[in-house]
């Protein structure tokens, strides 16, 4: 075979086919997982009873929705109805050729210099699909849920998009390889821009409309947002979608800022020349530690929805507006003062700060809980006649 | 009743001290054992006096019909004849029970019949342990005296209808509160 068409054609396409299979089937899981987890933090079982443990429940799920009767709504305007759905699948699946699961070039689908900004671009995408779906569907519940979608993607799409030009300056690239790079020679990005990550971590949330900003299905008030219509395999597509989506934002935050498939900081541990020369299989093993990683991150997801209560929508305006968008324009300026007097090395000390005294404050002086005072309740008077 | 709320240190806001509280209380919950009972796998044994299905006794019943005067709803069906028996060289006269019927499907388990009962022990009374009185078909919970008396032995739900070994219930102590 032409060997240019292997190396450009075949097996890009068949590590993609490859990573495309194993993220279904991790979203497929985490319907269980987050079921299931959700259930035991609200102290209750969550789904037990298919299979063992309720695993089976994989596998019902899907073939719920498939056997499930298909309903139009009469009165929906048809194509886009169609194509609310299918538009955010799209983007969610290429956006995996870009993603470096591990060292390249095994385990990256494509390596693109400007792979960070591509992605950027194909994830913000996922919205139009949303806002044609609520649109279509010819029910006023859809639309507010669209039109939320819309205007909240809007908004944290900027701190989104801010929150990393402080990674980039530090690394100079665009190029997720090299950052991960960068990372394993330094210190993981989370430590020099820690407001970053959290931003970064907020606003992930709030692009996939997960639960403390999960105003566009919020079900209290909008029965359940855009997908309201939607029954069966489309609605099955929407929540592929979101759960592909999800994945990729915490591939994004786990290549950002927390070393990729690298272990260990300022250039000790498990880095690249080690995992690739030293170790058998080091690379399978970096791609592991990678989906480790990625992992932690999902059940983070499902962790802040059993923590948080949603926002109303305007406090939702607030905090990405006058809140998150200052804090990243401020993390920028801040970051490009030290990197101008050339004091990098500051920023890691100021993460270590923070961290040491987040978990000081948590573990060890806690703030006292609020005390309860009852105040003697005066003598009932005598009913005046 | 006053709350009094601690001052927000400046390390609470800046670090969201409470946001990562609340991380800690909800990690802590993943990790606590869970009270749910199981239904059909597990059974909760209830308590002592917990009042449940009736039980009846043809050995103690005078058949005064009392149970079914003091019936609400009257469901207690009871039919009586006397009966001269000799005992003792004397004639004597008793009721003799034909017919005690329950119609446990309407039934509100108010307890009166048992309050009503003259007999010391009751004859009829409530402080049993069965609560699992589901049924399939509606004329199963008409219960005739033989019934009331032993309905330890009709087959119990198990979850799994063709099953034919009833499995043994993990009792949970602690019982119904």
């Amino acid at each position: 075979m032409n060997k240019a068409l292997l190396t450009w054609l075949v097996w890009p396409l068949v590590k993609f086919l490859v990573a495309f299979v194993i993220v279904q089937a991790i979203v497929a899981a985490m319907n269980w997982v987050e079921r299931r987890l959700l259930g035991l933090m609200q102290a209750r079982l969550g789904p037990n009873r298919v299979g063992p443990k309720g695993l089976l429940q994989i596998i019902a799920d899907p073939v719920k929705f498939l056997l499930k009767e298909d309903i139009v709504p009469a009165s929906a305007e048809k194509v886009a109805y169609f194509l609310g759905p299918i538009l955010p699948l799209i983007p969610a699946f290429i956006v995996f050729c870009l993603i470096p699961f591990g060292p390249p070039p095994t385990f990256t689908v494509t390596r693109v210099n400007v792979g960070l900004l591509l992605i950027l671009a194909l994830t913000s995408t996922a919205v139009y699909g949303i806002i044609l779906g609520g649109w279509a569907s010819n029910n006023k519940y859809s639309l507010m849920g669209g039109l939320r979608s819309a205007a909240q993607m809007v908004s944290y799409e900027v701190p989104f998009g801010l929150s990393i030009v402080g990674v980039l300056m530090i690394c100079g690239s665009l190029d997720l390889v090299t950052i991960v790079r960068y990372q394993e020679a330094n210190a993981w990005n989370f430590l020099p821009q820690i407001v970053a990550c959290f931003i970064f971590l907020v606003s992930m949330n709030a692009e996939n409309n997960r639960t403390p900003f999960d105003l566009p299905e919020a079900e209290s008030e909008l029965v359940a947002g855009y997908h309201t219509e939607y029954s069966a395999m489309k609605f099955a597509f929407f929540m592929l979608a979101e759960y592909s989506m999800m994945i990729v934002n915490c591939c994004l935050i786990v290549t950002l800022f927390f070393g990729g498939w690298t272990l260990g900081m300022f250039g000790m541990g498990l880095t690249t020349d080690v995992l690739l020369h030293k170790i058998p299989y080091g690379g399978l093993l970096a791609a592991l530690i990678f989906f480790a990683k990625v992992m932690f991150f999902l059940l983070g997801y499902v962790w802040f929805r059993a923590t948080f209560p949603r926002f109303r929508f305007d406090q939702l305006m607030d905090l990405g507006w006058k809140f998150m968008i200052p804090l990243a324009l401020a993390n920028i300026v801040v970051t490009g003062v030290f990197i101008l007097i050339g004091q990098e090395r500051l920023l890691y000390w100021i993460g270590i700060a923070t961290i040491g005294a987040a978990a000081y404050f948590l573990f060890f002086a806690r703030k006292p809980a609020p005390t309860r005072k009852v105040m003697h309740a005066s003598p009932v008077s005598e009913a005046k006649v | 009743m006053q709350v009094q709320y601690p001052k927000q240190r400046f390390s609470d806001k800046f670090l969201l001290l409470d946001m990562l509280e609340g991380l800690k209380t909800t990690l802590k919950e993943l990790f606590k054992p869970k009270v749910t009972v199981r239904y059909p796998e597990e059974r909760m044994e209830p308590t002592e006096r917990f009042r449940g299905m009736f039980r009846f006794s043809y050995d103690r019943c005078i058949a005064c019909k009392l149970c079914a005067v003091a019936c609400p709803i009257d469901i207690i069906y009871i039919d009586v004849h006397d009966e001269t028996i000799e005992e003792g060289g004397k004639k004597k006269k008793v009721k003799v029970l034909d017919r005690y019927d329950i119609d446990v499907k309407r039934c509100m388990f108010c307890a009166l019949c048992e309050e009503a009962c003259p007999t010391k022990p009751k004859s009829i009374w409530l402080t049993t342990k069965t609560y699992e009185l589901a049924s399939y078909d509606r004329n199963d919970l008409y219960f005739n005296a033989q019934q009331l008396e032993y309905w330890d032995d009709r087959p119990k739900y198990t979850g799994l209808p063709e099953a034919e070994e009833t499995p043994k219930p993990k009792l949970i102590s602690g019982g119904v509160q």
